[in-house]
């Protein structure tokens, strides 16, 4: 199915996702070449949620692989059915069957356990597939990356080359924990994902917490954006932003003074030193205006 | 269509001479993107900025080239009746000399380093003087192939780009947007830049950055290190085990490994010319000290101290006079004096120096002898590789004794080589 860009705009406010357009046209990008999209950018910022969105603007799966140290491939790919495989050799054996015969049945399909890569591979229709937080796994792992990214095709030894049906729309993410190598840069486009403006945070606020008054959210923005370059341990991401601004819908909050801004300050950092850090420049960063006596 | 490709490709070798890595199969990926979203000029800047640009750091040096490459419309108001509004004026400039002052004059003052025509069919005329910094990249790239110089270039770039953004940030322009990338760009700075042009702001810098690298090592130290929870099949206890299942190999059972400890032996030089680079070191493998079984850590000149790290200070026992004449010669007859208890066979000794003696007696025999009592000597050598050996250096003769010589000259090279010690 050919999508334009302005589908791709029109879904992601339908989401609810606030973007740009460098953001939107590298998502249809990543669609109309059917290229692998790297998103970077700071933990908080959005990106998995990029992911998500495409799934639901496209109207289909979400296949989620989470990356660690030590993944392998048979978390990732693909791992033969073992005992399944001792069963069933055991029951042929009392049929009597031959040798042969018998390794035809135990490596086919039915035997093998399928992980997200082989399942974003072999589904019959078009999926989203999200290799999140890439740069935790192993170098090694990377490096296997490189040939389903590009033909989108694996090798299993004993079945051949499986090629993907309909190629996946694939959705890289990393925190740069470590470097990627250029290997997989090049394979993919790539797109990074910093913090929202001040304006674009407040239209996310407003969407997301439609209950807090405008003014507030307005101020809340402006608030989150000033503490972001304080240069704190843990800077709050989005979702903290928006969590907070739920808290001071449920605290009943009408103005952000430097008492409002302290009671709920627990949402927003997750770190003491952060806190106080915050809290010793609270009187200056609050919107200006003291709560009326 | 085919001026238009003409103008990427263009664009795209200007973005090469500028430091961007840009591979054949991403330069074709450009064509087709803005094949995909058209000409719009916001979307053909974003839609190029997602096939060539992979590394944020990068993304200045892109969009003041796509400004040049691809002048908004507006500026050339009046002059192209022809050109269609909303359009790029792609390949604008080429074969018509005489409208190439306008944007010069109108646009606002930027700062470019480029000539503004920049149309690359006369790359030629780069040649000519006339911005700051230009001088530089042009005898740069007469020794394009040198891949030192094309580092060196590299450098310098992303050194510029985050003076840029240094400016663009205490204008205070974008107020949020661009904090990470930043934060980004500065840490590859620092983790490029050659440690025999560090400053002690540099220094003070590397030491800021260096707690994720402490992490991040630290990882992919222990990853290393780690023992595979299993080891090759044990038939007698996996048969032994299928016999309750009536000789169904369900469950495998497989040798335990043996473990392996390492200890570390460390000796950093703190003479002058190094000394930087063996701060890093030692504060690095003070964070990934838990990889071990031991660590032993010295600092040398002229003598051996041993070295400690107290709250992020370097402390030594004796104190060493850092101005004395390094005598590695000698450090070495000590270190061997030491050897009982502290050299064994599962002792990895990592010598981090560059190897100038001062002309006095270099003792690579004692290096043979180390190397046969313990594990492996691995050299780290914060030198140039092109200057090994020339002068007063020694390590063309030590090299002969070690396991490993590598080099380390920036904090990304001694994190690579630390990591293949283990």
């Amino acid at each position: 199915m050919q999508i334009t860009h302005e589908q791709i705009s029109d879904g992601l406010k339908r989401a609810l996702y606030v973007t740009n357009e460098r953001v939107e046209t590298a998502i249809f990008l990543a669609l109309a070449l059917e290229k692998p999209l790297l998103i970077e950018g700071p933990a908080g910022a959005g990106k998995t949620e990029v992911a998500k969105v495409l799934a639901e603007i496209l109207h289909t799966e979400l296949i989620r692989l989470q990356c660690y140290e030590g993944l392998d491939e048979a978390r990732a790919l693909y791992e033969w059915n073992y005992q399944k495989q001792l069963l069933r050799m055991q029951a042929d054996e009392q049929q009597g069957l031959r040798w042969e015969e018998l390794s035809e049945h135990i490596f086919s399909r039915d035997f093998l356990l399928e992980r997200p890569l082989l399942r974003a591979i072999t589904s019959p229709s078009r999926v989203v597939l999200l290799i999140d937080e890439v740069d935790k796994a192993d170098e090694e792992f990377e490096a296997f990356l490189l040939e389903l990214l590009s033909d989108f095709q694996v090798s299993v030894p004993e079945l051949g080359t499986l090629k993907a049906r309909e190629r996946p729309a694939v959705i890289l993410t990393s925190n740069r924990a470590r470097e990627l190598s250029e290997a997989l840069r090049r394979r993919c486009l790539h797109l990074f994902i910093d913090f929202p403006g001040t304006e674009q945070e407040r239209k996310i606020i407003e969407l997301k917490v439609p209950e807090l008054d405008a003014k507030l959210a307005a101020e809340a923005a402006r608030f989150v954006g000033a503490i972001r370059k304080l240069g704190l341990r843990k800077p709050p991401s989005i979702a903290e932003t928006l969590d907070w601004a739920r808290a001071l819908v449920r605290l009943g909050v009408r103005e952000l003074d430097t008492d409002a801004v302290r009671t709920a300050l627990g949402v927003l950092l997750k770190h003491e030193d952060d806190r106080t850090k915050v809290e010793s420049k609270a009187s200056t960063l609050a919107p200006r205006r003291k709560s009326a006596t | 269509m085919a001026r238009l490709r003409d103008q990427l490709v263009n664009f795209i070798a200007a973005l090469r001479d500028a430091g961007v890595r840009i591979s054949v199969s991403e330069s074709i990926d450009a064509m087709n993107a803005v094949a995909a979203v058209g000409l719009e000029r916001a979307r053909m800047h974003e839609a190029l900025a997602a096939a060539l640009i992979k590394d944020e750091a990068d993304r200045a040096t892109f969009d003041e080239a796509f400004n040049r490459f691809f002048a908004a419309p507006r500026n050339r108001r009046g002059e192209h009746p022809d050109q269609r509004g909303d359009q790029v004026s792609a390949a604008a400039g080429r074969g018509r000399p005489g409208e190439d002052p306008s944007p010069r004059d109108d646009a606002p003052p930027q700062k470019s380093e480029w000539p503004r025509d920049g149309v690359a069919s006369d790359r030629d005329e780069k040649s000519s003087p006339s911005e700051e910094a230009k001088p530089a990249r042009t005898t740069m790239a007469a020794h394009r192939d040198d891949a030192e110089g094309k580092d060196a270039e590299r450098d310098s770039d992303k050194m510029r780009g985050r003076e840029e953004r240094r400016e663009s940030d205490s204008r205070g322009e974008s107020p949020t947007q661009g904090i990470e990338a930043a934060r980004v760009a500065r840490m590859r700075g620092i983790e490029r830049r050659p440690f025999d042009n560090f400053s002690d702001l540099d220094y003070d810098e590397a030491r800021d950055a260096l707690a994720p690298l402490i992490r991040r090592f630290r990882i992919r130290l222990g990853r290393r290190l780690r023992l595979a929870k299993t080891g090759r099949i044990d038939f007698r206890r996996t048969i032994r085990a299928a016999m309750q299942r009536g000789g169904a190999l369900i469950d495998l059972n497989f040798r335990a490994r043996r473990p392996r400890h390492v200890d570390l032996v460390i000796l950093a030089d703190i003479s002058g010319s190094v000394r930087y680079a063996a701060q890093l070191m030692l504060e690095l493998m003070a964070g990934a000290r838990g990889c071990f079984r031991r660590v032993s850590s010295f600092v040398y000149v002229d003598h051996l101290a041993e070295a400690d790290f107290e709250q992020g200070h370097l402390v030594m026992t004796p104190a060493l006079d850092l101005h004395a004449r390094s005598d590695f010669g000698r450090v070495l007859g000590e270190l061997w004096q030491r050897r009982t208890g502290l050299l064994t066979r599962s002792t990895i000794v990592v010598v981090m120096g560059d190897g100038r003696n001062n002309r006095l007696p270099a003792r690579a025999d004692v290096v043979r002898e180390i190397s046969r009592a313990c594990r492996a000597v691995v050299w780290l050598n914060p030198e140039d590789p092109a200057r090994w050996g020339t002068g007063d250096s020694a390590i063309k003769q030590y090299a002969r004794e070690v396991k490993l010589l590598v080099p380390a000259r920036n904090l990304r090279e001694l994190q690579v080589a630390l990591a293949t010690i283990a």
